[in-house]
Formats: C-alpha cells, sequence, structure tokens
C-alpha cells in the first residue's frame, strides 16, 4: 500500500478523523487524547499507529510521553483531493439549482392555467 | 443551498452530498431527462455535452460525452443501469471514456448510487462512487491532483470542518 492509499484508508474511520481534528488544534499526548474521547489507551493507541503509518501524524520522544502532531502536508494531499471534487460537483449544481428553479416556476404557471 | 460535501466513507468510497430547494419529482426528472440534464451536467462555460444519450431503466445503457469548445478536448462516462426506484434510488456501473485527454481512471467499472430524499420541499441527493478497487481511486485521485493544480487553497481548519 503507497502511503496516500493509507492516507485515505486511516480517514475513512470517523474516530481517526476526530483525532486529526483534534491534532489539528495542536499537539497531544496519548493520554491527552484518552481524556479527550473517553476511549481505552490501547483503543487510542492503535489508532495512532494507523495515522502515522499513513505519515499522517508525527510522534515526538519525549520521555515517555510521545506527543502526537499532525502532518498537514499528507493531509493536504487527501483533502486538496476532496476539496477538487467538490468544486467539480457544486459546479454542477449551482447550474442544476437554476434549472430547479425554472421548473419550479414552470409547474406554477401550468397550475395557473 | 450549503455546498457539496465529499467525503472518504471507506478506502474505496467517495460520497458527495448536496440539498437542493426542490421537490423530488423535479429533482428526479433533471437526473432522467437527457434535455434537462445536459442543462446542468454539460460542464464549466466553454465545455458542451455533444453526446447525452441514456436509457435509464434497469439494464439500459448511458453515454456521456463532454467536449471543450476551444481545445477539442474530449471525455466521457459510459454505463449500465443497475437498479432503479422511481423518485428514491439510481444505480448504475461507470466506466471512463478518456477520449483524446491522456489520462487515465482505471478500467473496472465504478458503481454509483444515487439516492434521492425528500424533506418538506428540500430534496438532498447523496452520490457514492464506489471504485472497483483502491488503485482505481489512486487513478481517480492521481486525475484530480493533474487538473486542479491551480485550484487555490483553503485554511486546514475549514476543509477539516467539512470532513
Amino acid at each position: 500500500m503507497t502511503q496516500l492509499d493509507q492516507a485515505f484508508a486511516a480517514l475513512a474511520d470517523p474516530t481517526r478523523r476526530e483525532i486529526v481534528v483534534r491534532l489539528a488544534r495542536g499537539e497531544a499526548s496519548v493520554s491527552d487524547l484518552v481524556g479527550h474521547f473517553s476511549l481505552t489507551q490501547p483503543t487510542i493507541s492503535s489508532h495512532l499507529k494507523v495515522l502515522e503509518s499513513a505519515g499522517l501524524i508525527s510522534r515526538r520522544k519525549v520521555a515517555q510521553l510521545r506527543p502526537c502532531k499532525l502532518v498537514p502536508e499528507r493531509l493536504k494531499s487527501v483533502t486538496d483531493w476532496l476539496e477538487q471534487v467538490q468544486e467539480i460537483w457544486e459546479g454542477n449544481y449551482k447550474r442544476l439549482d437554476a434549472l430547479l428553479a425554472e421548473l419550479k416556476q414552470a409547474e406554477k404557471k401550468d397550475r395557473r392555467k | 443551498m450549503k455546498p457539496a460535501e465529499a467525503s472518504l466513507p471507506s478506502d474505496t468510497e467517495v460520497l458527495v452530498k448536496r440539498s437542493f430547494d426542490a421537490p423530488v419529482r423535479l429533482v428526479w426528472r433533471a437526473y432522467m431527462e437527457p434535455d434537462l440534464m445536459r442543462r446542468w451536467c454539460g460542464g464549466p462555460p466553454g465545455w458542451s455535452m455533444p453526446v447525452c444519450e441514456m436509457d435509464m431503466r434497469v439494464g439500459g445503457k448511458y453515454r456521456w460525452r463532454w467536449r471543450s469548445d476551444e481545445h477539442g478536448q474530449e471525455f466521457g462516462f459510459t454505463g449500465e443501469v443497475l437498479e432503479v426506484t422511481p423518485h428514491a434510488k439510481i444505480v448504475h456501473t461507470q466506466i471512463f471514456d478518456a477520449g483524446n485527454l491522456g489520462v487515465s481512471m482505471g478500467g473496472e467499472p465504478s458503481i454509483i448510487t444515487v439516492t434521492f430524499q425528500e424533506t418538506n420541499g428540500i430534496t438532498t441527493v447523496t452520490t457514492t462512487i464506489r471504485f472497483a478497487s483502491k488503485a482505481d481511486r489512486d487513478a481517480a485521485f492521481a486525475t484530480g491532483m493533474t487538473d486542479g493544480m491551480e485550484t487555490n487553497y483553503k485554511v486546514l481548519d475549514g476543509v477539516l470542518g467539512e470532513m
């Protein structure tokens, strides 16, 4: 699996997405995260392992704390892609909004006849 | 209406969700009738949709092709309808037809599921694209990356808020 592959897989899990959102606000240790999510330490640790091997977070070695930090570049490659998907679809959907408004108007006219 | 939201429900799927200020019977028509479809799916200004053939019955085929009027680039999608529940759901296969773009999005068909749900006159459309494999999703990923290099970058937090 490529790292990009792993990043997609890692972000498909809602808890891991929440961990990423939490880390976007700043570095946190495992115990910070355990407290924040009310999950067990092994559960948090296994999620962190997935995020780390996907290159989405990095961990410093400070005694036994090993605080976790987001690696924004990696996340950005995924979010950029999602954003592009959103933009392309939104372009179509804006035109659909206009078309639907027109169809609604036409229905109203028909009813008045 | 809030802009479209894209997310990754699994490692082979992409989900796009959007609500429309219209009853489902009109949204459904916009998806089923080629003349209407062409008007909103015809691509951004400068693009047209020279081919928009659709037989939206189970087992029916469709063929869409877009063309850049200025550069003559063409690409499209083809596929077969697998399931139709009027005003509620359509499932179809989708094969990328690279036309003359010179890119690949994987060979195996993806499965597109579109669901429609109306609440108080607002219709929410949810589209799930399920790629045949992770490799195909990555190929689509690579295509998006090349095409959209000029896309403006948003603040990381803002993007995260949408995930």
